[in-house]
């Protein structure tokens, strides 16, 4: 087979936008440092999170939910290893299913209420699963949590992957996960699917004219993100060994929205990804200011700041498009109307 | 049948969350945004008047007005560098939300850092109890209804009777021909704003002397008012007042009937509500 | 090409330059006579709405340890080694416990970590047992049977000061000092149910103590219902699992409510008498009972007068940096009775690096401590290798002032 044609305009970018990931992939190999690798896996699982959200939102819907979500994985997983005696993959791989059926059976029903309504709706079933997880203490322990045990060790003939070993094999792992739920989103957004999702935001009434069924399309979605932030939150609380109510509550929901948002919802995967994983990396660092209070601040500010001198409506990864519509000296394709007259 | 100290209780918290809760409805109605930093400029409000009082030594009233005019300052800005930057057409209610939940941080950040985490209160502001027989309320809490009557009365009188008033109902219905008329609906935004960040503050004054102020304090009166202003129907005032009633007493008496799973049989409330009819009590259906 | 080279030259000789400083440095600690540093990790909440309890003991802390290593530290092979404790906060939350837990161990290279919090104790337990650290934590409360704390995974988990059983020493001293009480209400945040409740609840049956508990969501701030559903069951005596927000607003909200003849208390202690009196009216607040450590006062309870001197001490030192005088009297408690049981065992074991010989050391052995002295118990209840309990001890609000009101002495373990 010949390659008869390279667009080079697309080609560059995505070469450039390999580098980092590729050496997203060798970082173990330099470095085995628990604390950096840990910065980066509990990026990652934000960022399955935020593309979760942002499938929702390509629907026309913001959920503020999405922590409950991860809670749920968590919880079931927890769960099933702690009290049923499970062992880890079989359980992992419920937490999602559980999560996804969980999403499809709320989604159907709050799902006729769309806009704001369904945000608070969200909002309010999140706060009801942690006060739930709270006080069902013979199922979830309470405040004090469960504590899920790591993996069990993968035995490929004479070499062992021990989780408890060292955080490699949780970073792979992770970096595993991210990669196939980029693949299933990235494919829903390329086909007819995603074209859907994508008719229902820009006009609802003309979407519905067209003969196509609102709720089906907008179930579809929140159970897919359901189902990959259900992952998340199961691994969340099995890389931390540890899950509370308090750990994916409001604020968690509100920081998930905040992560795709800023990143840009313009694309399904890479926004996400890039704002998770620089919002997470920003706000550990953060953290470790000596001055108490600062670390809110500074989070709140650089949040602020981004969104109102970024182009209106858009997040960072599309100051890449940008750039490289500069680069190769392209005419501005579409400009966002701007709301005054 | 809950004793009177039950009913004065959720009196009380209905007073908040109601004066809350007609802000929250007021920036709505014009600006089409939900401002979620609405309980920090509460928080802002306790702090303002906790100063003015115990450091300044103001008489609490004035206190009062200089946090309401302060606050209200300081919503302006937000709205003027912020919020309007932010609000284009498309995803703009979102966007302004992450803005105004970023906020929230920043604000909150920026009160523990100047004023420091632990609780703070103004308890010798009007001391005393006033003994019924029946039951005794503190002339605190006697203080915080008449306020909030007060208020009420003067946000009529501000809407009703006046030009400014007549200005934002125009605007609040139909924008568009309220600009073909000369009205300039970016000033009266700021305005609103103002006026809605100035309710925010004086419901957190008048609860200073009552409740402890720290930096976190807004963040459950903001949650709570938002449920008011949903079972009240979004964009209706009459159904903020209403949904401000009907929270606070609500949540007095559920938590006095079955303790601590109070919380619960709200949130379910609410998404019963949402899911029967989406528009509250009293609000249209959004656009 | 010039610019380059002159470039090469002075990074070269910075490079030489910093080595020869590291290895003087590095010379300079291998000298006979100064002493060994032996660092301590403390995890606890600097930020959010919990830091006031974080936030505290940072300075009483931070003086005491001065005044230890002054005085001499202590000896190891008869080598004089020195604390130094390392603060970090774990934003009150399990992930930020484990994160601290991580960043004290593999970035800070601690081998001890003491923390108080009881949200963070099952992550930075899994943590620092899987690095072989030993972690010493107050609380107790996973302890108990059922609870999360599991022996044999986390050999290196020790307790000391458990909270529960605080709380029920707390209570006998109130029944004691109560003799006519008619009920005791207990109050407790949700995030506060669970299994060490229930072993509170059983040992309060037990003693004979006729209790009523309520739990109230997190962040309430209106209590008249909670307080209305006390006094239907009958209670006079409030005492509170030790949120010091909910114990002011109890406290100022049954006076307006007339209930003016009831006690109310927290476990968590005054943190300020101060800001009770700020946010209850001084009124409501005289009488407010708390958690005491003036080991000074104790009469029941025999503390080393050595410790207590330097109690006192620190007291004074931390007044004078804060320019007010500092009254609270908690980190007493735990802190320096952590620091003290490791650096006996230290002692004992004549070793700082095998953690394996100090927690031998640890099992069974007699502390002398800042709250008095110890035998640790191997076999204790609860499957815990190592717990010990505490003074019940109570302040209370008098004036303006956090005076000593009742003790109920220690009970030797089984």
């Amino acid at each position: 087979m010949m390659i008869k044609y390279i667009d080079w305009k697309v080609t560059i970018p995505r070469i450039v936008a390999a580098v980092p990931i590729a050496i997203l992939v060798f970082i173990p190999v330099f470095s085995t440092s628990r604390d950096t690798l840990s910065i980066i896996i509990l990026s990652g699982v934000w960022v399955i999170a935020a593309m979760g959200f942002a499938m929702i939102l390509r629907t026309g819907q913001f959920s503020m939910g999405q922590a409950a979500f991860m809670a749920i994985g968590g919880y079931a997983s927890a769960i099933l290893t702690v009290k049923m005696g499970w062992s880890f993959w079989p359980s992992f791989f419920m937490a999602g299913v559980i999560s996804g059926i969980i999403a499809l059976i709320i989604g159907s029903v709050v799902l006729r209420v769309g806009n704001i309504y369904f945000s608070i709706i969200t909002l309010s079933f999140g706060e009801i699963v942690r006060i739930l997880a709270q006080n069902l203490e013979g199922i979830t322990h309470g405040a004090r949590g469960l504590i899920p045990p790591s993996p069990e060790p993968i035995v490929l003939g004479s070499f062992e992957i021990n989780f408890d070993a060292s955080v490699v094999p949780y970073y792979y792992f992770m970096i595993l996960l991210v990669a196939i739920t980029s693949l299933v989103f990235w494919q829903i957004n390329r086909s007819r699917l995603g074209g859907t999702f994508f008719s229902l935001a820009a006009n609802q009434i003309l979407a519905e004219h067209q003969g196509i069924y609102l709720m089906k399309y907008r179930v579809i979605a929140f159970t897919v993100a359901g189902i990959f932030t259900g992952f998340a939150g199961a691994f969340y609380a099995h890389f931390l060994e540890i899950i509370t109510p308090y750990m994916l509550g409001l604020w968690e929901s509100i920081q998930i929205m905040i992560m795709s948002i800023v990143g840009g919802v313009s694309s399904l995967v890479a926004g996400p990804l890039v704002g998770a994983v620089l919002l997470k990396v920003l706000s550990v660092y953060l953290s470790r200011l000596p001055v108490y209070g600062i670390h809110a601040l500074l989070f709140g500010g650089a949040v602020v700041l981004v969104l109102v001198f970024l182009p209106k409506g858009t997040g960072l990864i599309d100051l890449w498009k940008k750039f490289w519509r500069k680069v190769f000296n392209e005419p501005e394709w579409y400009e966002i109307p701007s709301i005054d007259e | 049948m809950p004793p009177a100290a039950i009913w004065m209780d959720g009196l009380i918290q209905s007073c908040i969350y109601m004066t809350m809760a007609f802000g929250m409805v007021l920036v709505f109605s014009i600006l089409g945004i939900l401002n979620w930093a609405h309980g920090q400029f509460y928080m802002f409000g306790g702090i303002v008047v906790y100063y003015a009082v115990a450091a300044a030594g103001i008489p609490f009233p004035i206190s009062l007005l200089i946090s309401a005019v302060a606050v209200g300052v300081l919503g302006m800005l937000v709205e003027k560098l912020i919020i309007e930057r932010v609000n284009v057409p498309i995803y703009g209610p979102l966007y302004v939300g992450v803005a105004t939940i970023s906020l929230i941080f920043f604000f909150e950040g920026a009160a523990s850092m100047l004023f420091g985490m632990q609780d703070k209160g103004l308890s010798m502001v009007y001391p005393g109890v006033l003994d019924l027989g029946v039951f005794s309320v503190s002339y605190q809490k006697i203080g915080v209804v008449i306020f909030t009557v007060i208020v009420m009365v003067a946000m009529y009188i501000v809407l009703n009777l006046t030009k400014i008033g007549l200005a934002i109902r125009a605007v609040s219905q139909e924008p568009v021909a309220a600009n073909l008329y000369g009205i300039s609906v970016k000033r009266i935004s700021v305005i609103v704003m103002g006026i809605g960040c100035a309710m925010a503050a004086m419901a957190g004054s008048i609860m200073a002397p009552i409740y402890p102020v720290n930096p976190f304090m807004g963040r459950i009166p903001m949650i709570m008012s938002l449920l008011a202003i949903v079972i009240g129907g979004i964009g209706s005032l009459t159904g903020a007042i209403v949904g401000g009633l009907i929270l606070g007493f609500l949540n007095s008496v559920i938590a006095y009937k079955i303790s601590y799973f109070s919380e619960v049989v709200l949130f379910i409330l609410v998404i019963l509500i949402l899911l029967v009819r989406p528009q509250g009590l009293f609000g249209a259906s959004l656009k | 090409m010039k610019k380059w080279n002159t470039m090469i030259t002075v990074l070269a000789s910075l490079v030489v330059i910093s080595g020869m400083f590291c290895m003087a440095h590095a010379q300079g600690t291998a000298a006979p006579d100064t002493p060994v540093i032996v660092k301590v990790g403390f995890p606890g909440p600097l930020s959010g709405p919990a830091s006031p309890w974080g936030q505290i003991g940072i300075d009483a802390y931070n003086s005491w340890v001065e005044l230890f290593n002054k005085q001499g530290g202590f000896k190891v092979n008869g080598k004089t080694h020195h604390f130094e404790i390392i603060l970090v906060d774990d934003k009150n939350t399990p992930e930020g416990g484990a994160e601290a837990a991580k960043k004290l161990i593999y970035e800070d290279k601690v081998k001890f970590i003491a923390g108080h919090w009881s949200w963070n104790f099952p992550s930075i337990s899994k943590v620092a047992n899987r690095a072989k650290v030993i972690f010493l934590t107050r609380t107790g409360n996973e302890a108990v049977p059922g609870g999360i704390y599991d022996p044999k995974t986390m050999p290196y988990t020790v307790f000391a000061c458990p909270s529960h059983e605080q709380y029920i020493n707390d209570v006998f001293a109130l029944v004691e000092a109560f003799p006519k009480y008619k009920k005791i209400g207990i109050y407790d945040s949700t995030q506060g149910k669970g299994i060490g409740w229930d072993y509170v609840h059983q040992e309060l049956d037990k003693a004979g103590i006729r209790w009523h508990h309520e739990w109230y969501p997190v962040g309430t701030v209106a209590f008249a219902p909670y307080i209305t559903r006390f006094a239907e069951e009958g209670c006079d005596i409030l005492y509170g699992g030790g949120d010091i927000t909910a114990a002011m607003l109890m406290t100022r909200q049954r006076w307006e409510m007339g209930y003016k003849n009831w006690k109310v208390g927290t476990a968590g202690g005054i943190l300020d008498p101060n800001i009770i009196i700020e946010v209850a009216g001084n009124q409501a607040a005289q009488g407010f009972i708390g958690q005491y450590y003036t080991i000074w006062n104790f009469k029941k309870n025999k503390v080393n007068p050595k410790y207590v001197k330097m109690c006192q001490d620190v007291m004074q030192i931390v007044s004078k940096k804060q320019g007010e005088p500092f009254t609270y009297t908690g980190w007493i408690g735990w802190g320096p009775n952590h620091l003290l049981i490791l650096a006996q065992a230290m002692e004992k074991a004549g070793t700082i690096d095998d953690p394996d010989k100090i927690m031998e050391a640890i099992r069974g052995g007699t502390f002398d401590t800042t709250i008095g002295k110890f035998t640790m118990s191997g076999e204790k209840t609860y499957g815990s290798p190592v717990v010990f309990g505490s003074p019940g001890a109570l302040s209370r609000i008098q004036g303006k002032k956090e005076v000593l009101f009742t003790e109920h002495p220690m009970k030797p373990l089984p």
